[in-house]
């Protein structure tokens, strides 16, 4: 009740016209941001960062923020039109959303995405205004092994998706480890695997590889199939905006499951990208088409986008309230924070109210703003797809190598990312799964950080594992990811040679 | 009034004199400010104010871009300083990491690579433990230490990086000995330390205020050779000014800093190096610059020169030293 | 013209080698268990490992399905046509990150999209340079001048002294 209170008081602050005006424009740059190449939110809030620096610390996160969605609209615009995600936590979005695009229904994945995110992000809010207290304190009880613990259940829960070759997925997921490990290792200060190359220093970025991998390894396939882009046929109407959000409430489940998975990926250390992935492979196993998943299905875009935008919006509350940015864009606000003069931090809430809650205020508003904002472009954006493949294929291949050059203003990464477009091509056609490749790059070097942690915390003793009920709670319900699948697979086997067996005597 | 008058057209000229330029050399470009560390880590946020300041007073007539290159801890910022070789228009921000990373690591570049332009300010390093832990002062959280040798945990971000060089000086110096956990970065080990996963850590103040105003940390002693200045209580009553200084408290260590450094690449012209080295000399007597080395408590402090290149041939040197001992060194 | 069978060997070989780069480079640092948990090489040795071993068990599996006659191993991975078309896309792009390496992006822009759309595409002379410059000029003034990113620039940039 007193939180409600204080979010009213919130809106007071928040509702201005000086700061919708502000979210209007925040939004609109976040979209230009998000879909240009190279750019992405962290680089557009920096950007930002010198303009805010007059501001009063309201207004400047309020225009930082709605940057910030509107930035994260843009990416799952790329990834739905190009399959090219803009940021890590957008590319389970592209495993559906590209392919409905591919198939003339780019204004109903596009309406899908952005609806499912609006709707992600209020599940975020609502929970920080209702759970601001609990939820901080909940967070302060994560160390290394309940990081660990909640990689792990991302990864459990998508390794047993299936559908690929067993060898391969292997051979997939072990390369996307093993580029993560490539760099600075920093719990033991060692350069690893660089062989002395100066440029692989800094790691290999995990953008450079889906800029390859799903962007450039795409195009060569779109090509060689002589395919062009089928939105060429498909009219764009804007009235098949409003037709789409009509189908949405038939998909009440996904949402409110997505929307749990991304609550609590947000509030534990799992952050967007965990909550995307697994978001989606939950849709995917619990679905009665799983075959339909990877081809164009609607509730494949939907769940990503609502896990991704739940996470995202519930992570803002342990940045603020423990200091503890959860992505790049976090913590590129967060040194806004300092500069304007706040300390972001468990007091922030008692010495700043009119600020936190003004705050939070500002996401209910700016994420409907947003989300009106970006209907409104899709009628544009799905227009794109009907320019001529010459004319936009080359554009997206120089869209593509803008932004794998402007990640690290490396020439090498440009020589890396037309390397990763080839593996991406070869790997496509013959059937490697790309997905635990990327899962892989994204957050394996923060599991094995976080494994070698709790080994340090042990002294080298897996007992740390279960050694509170938080930690074995976590582990148990991965283990159980696990093996439930190849539990059922190995039954479904049993199952069909009692049949072949019965059917031969 | 005369008098004031007078002294105000005094301030007047300082200020025309100070915005005509000192140096021959004037940047014909937009300047890159080179960041070695990620977006929101420490050095970044020196590297941003210093743009803020320049930018409000104009003191660089060319714009100002940030650029982050903070891979291989910041190494990949002075290798890209090393590739612009004979370049004046990238300027690299860093602490002391630029002549003690090729130590540690096997890295393609060397402080020869570098030319030092200048520090403005040195970053203090405490000892907090928990809020509501049983110590009142370093003394006995050391004596505690010593009682239980393996079982205390020392959070820090990194691994041979200051604080862990800082753990090993204190190891060193009293006998102790801690675990030490390496995070990613010091926001990390000051959640660590606040959720009591850890006994304690050696955050620099920013790093650890936020838990401190909480009074889930508290500090014992700050590895400076003088007090901290007076601040406004931040928790308990008890602000910066009042937190012992580690000698004090009975250490027997006498300072741990880490200097904030601007470096240009090799073989720039020597004008350059004075352009850019009286641009930070300006910058560090802005008004807004004190009102950032405050908030942070971080101890200004202005070196050029020879007095910057004698700063870091003992920083250096002293560092080094404890590199050898643990076995770190790689060349 | 290549078969699947071909294609599959190839590509496992290619990750074989890989995995035997990475298990070589994490050696280095130590592959064991000490008193402090996994030591800094062996969590990228073993994943080099894991490559390595998973690759060979595609070589086996794909050599034993041949052997029995596996009819799709024998289809065709790419034929003449596709080849050509994949080619038709992929050499131009490879120049164009050929050019963009030697004479900047903003360069290599230009002649890659004048390129693509005047003689792949068939487009007059007039909308393929309209269209190459346009785009040109997007990304410079958004890039350059709004957003201050710099892309890399060769020659033809210093001489016009942009």
């Amino acid at each position: 009740m007193e939180n409600f209170a204080s979010l009213l008081h919130g809106f007071e602050v928040a509702l201005t016209a000086h700061h919708i005006a502000l979210m209007f424009a925040g939004v609109l740059l976040g979209i230009l941001v998000g879909v240009l190449p190279g750019l992405g939110a962290p680089n557009g809030v920096s950007l930002m960062l010198p303009l805010t620096f007059a501001m009063d610390p309201v207004s400047a996160i309020i225009l930082l923020t709605s940057l910030y969605w509107g930035a994260l609209f843009g990416g799952s615009t790329t990834s739905i039109l190009f399959n090219i995600p803009g940021e890590p936590s957008s590319v389970a979005t592209t495993f559906d959303g590209h392919p409905m695009a591919k198939q003339g229904r780019a204004t109903e994945a596009l309406s899908f995405a952005f609806l499912s995110a609006g709707i992600g992000a209020m599940a975020g809010v609502i929970l920080i205004t209702l759970l601001s207290g609990w939820v901080a304190r909940f967070a302060l009880k994560f160390s290394s092994p309940e990081y660990f613990a909640v990689y792990f259940m991302t990864f459990a829960s998508f390794v047993g998706l299936g559908g690929a070759s067993p060898l391969k997925t292997i051979v997939s997921m072990a390369m996307g480890f093993a580029f993560a490990s490539i760099g600075m290792d920093s719990v033991s200060g060692n350069v690893r695997l660089t062989y002395e190359f100066d440029v692989l220093l800094a790691g290999v970025s995990f953008l450079i590889a889906v800029i390859g991998l799903f962007g450039l390894g795409e195009l060569l396939q779109t090509m060689e199939e002589g395919l062009r882009f089928d939105g060429v046929k498909a009219k764009v109407r804007p009235r098949d905006v409003l037709a789409t959000a009509l189908k949405l409430p038939r998909y009440w489940l996904a949402l409110l499951r997505s929307s749990i998975i991304g609550i609590w990926m947000g509030i534990t250390p799992g952050g967007p990208t965990a909550a995307s992935f697994m978001s989606y492979a939950m849709a995917k196993r619990s679905s009665r088409n799983p075959e339909k998943f990877g081809k164009g299905e609607p509730e494949g875009v939907i769940s990503p986008e609502t896990a991704d935008h739940a996470a995202g919006s519930a992570a803002m509350l342990p940045m603020l309230a423990l200091g503890i940015p959860g992505s790049a864009t976090a913590a590129v606000m967060m040194g806004g924070l300092m500069i304007w003069g706040l300390n972001p931090g468990p007091m922030l809430f008692v010495e700043r109210p009119d600020f936190v809650w003004g705050l939070i205020a500002s996401m209910y508003l700016g994420n409907v703003v947003a989300v009106i904002v970006v209907l409104a472009t899709v009628p544009l954006f799905a227009s794109i797809l009907r320019i001529p493949f010459s004319i936009i294929g080359p554009v997206i291949v120089v869209v593509c190598f803008i932004g794998a050059y402007t990640v690290g203003n490396k020439q090498f990464d440009i020589w890396l990312a037309l390397a990763f477009g080839i593996v991406g091509y070869l790997f496509k056609k013959l059937d490697y799964p790309i997905a635990p490749l990327v899962l892989a790059m994204v957050i394996g070097d923060k599991a094995e950080d976080a494994f070698r942690q709790s080994m340090i915390f042990s002294q080298g003793s897996l007992s740390i594992f279960w050694s509170n009920p938080l930690v074995a709670s976590l582990m148990a319900i991965g283990l159980a990811l696990l093996l439930f699948p190849l539990i059922g697979s190995t039954r479904r086997g049993i199952r069909k040679l009692v049949t072949a067996r019965a059917a031969k005597a | 009034m005369k008098h004031f008058c007078i002294a105000a057209g005094a301030a007047l000229a300082s200020v025309i004199a100070a915005v005509v330029p000192a140096a021959a050399w004037q940047p014909t470009k937009s300047v890159e400010f080179v960041v070695t560390s990620g977006p929101g880590g420490g050095t970044d946020n020196f590297a941003r104010i210093v743009q803020s300041i320049i930018a409000k007073h104009k003191l660089i007539e060319q714009p100002v871009v940030v650029l982050n290159k903070g891979g291989g801890s910041g190494a990949e910022g002075y290798i890209y300083g090393k590739g612009a070789k004979g370049d004046a228009h990238k300027v690299v921000f860093g602490t002391n990491n630029a002549y003690l990373l090729p130590y540690v690591a096997k890295l393609g570049y060397k402080l020869s690579d570098l030319t030092p332009v200048s520090a403005l300010a040195l970053d203090e390093f405490l000892i907090w433990v928990k809020g509501d832990a049983p110590f009142s002062d370093a003394k006995a959280y050391i004596e505690a230490a010593k009682a239980k040798p393996g079982s205390f945990k020392m959070a820090g971000s990194q691994s041979k990086d200051t604080d862990q060089t800082l753990t090993a000086m204190i190891q060193e110096a009293t006998g102790a000995k801690w675990i030490y956990v390496p995070f990613q970065g010091g926001g990390a080990a000051a959640t660590q330390l606040a959720g009591g996963h850890v006994d304690s850590n050696t955050n620099n103040p920013n790093e650890n205020i936020g838990q401190w105003k909480a009074g889930q940390v508290k500090p014992l002693c700050v590895f400076s050779p003088v007090r901290l200045a007076k601040s406004d209580p931040i928790h308990d009553g008890k602000g910066w000014g009042d937190i012992p200084t580690c000698k004090e408290a009975g250490l027997p260590l006498e300072a741990f800093q880490m200097p904030r450094t601007v470096w240009l690449p090799a073989e720039v012209p020597a004008d350059a190096v004075a352009y850019y080295a009286d641009v930070m000399e300006k910058v560090s007597k802005t008004p807004e610059w004190a009102e950032f080395i405050a908030r942070t408590a971080q101890t200004a402090r202005f070196m050029k020169g020879k007095e910057l290149t004698e700063f870091v041939a003992k920083d250096e040197a002293a560092n080094a030293k404890v590199f050898k001992n643990e076995g770190w060194v790689v060349n | 013209m290549i078969s699947r069978f071909q294609a599959e060997i190839a590509t496992a070989l290619a990750t074989l080698a890989f995995g035997f780069v990475i298990v070589n480079g994490a050696r280095e640092f130590g592959i064991g268990w000490d008193s402090s948990g996994p030591q800094p090489g062996a969590f990228p040795f073993y994943c080099g490992l894991l490559i390595a071993l998973a690759s060979l068990g595609t070589i086996a599996t794909t050599v034993g399905r041949r052997m029995g006659g596996s009819a799709a191993l024998a289809r065709v991975f790419l034929d003449k046509e596709q080849g050509k078309r994949v080619l038709s896309f992929f050499l131009p792009m490879l120049a164009f990150v050929v050019l963009s390496v030697t004479l900047g992006m903003y360069v290599a822009m230009l002649l890659y999209l004048v390129f693509a759309m005047r003689f792949q595409g068939r487009y007059g002379w007039l909308p393929s340079l309209a269209t190459a410059f346009g785009t040109v000029a997007f990304f410079y003034f958004g890039l350059e001048k709004f957003a201050q990113v710099g892309l890399l620039k060769g020659p033809v940039e210093a001489t016009l002294g942009l």
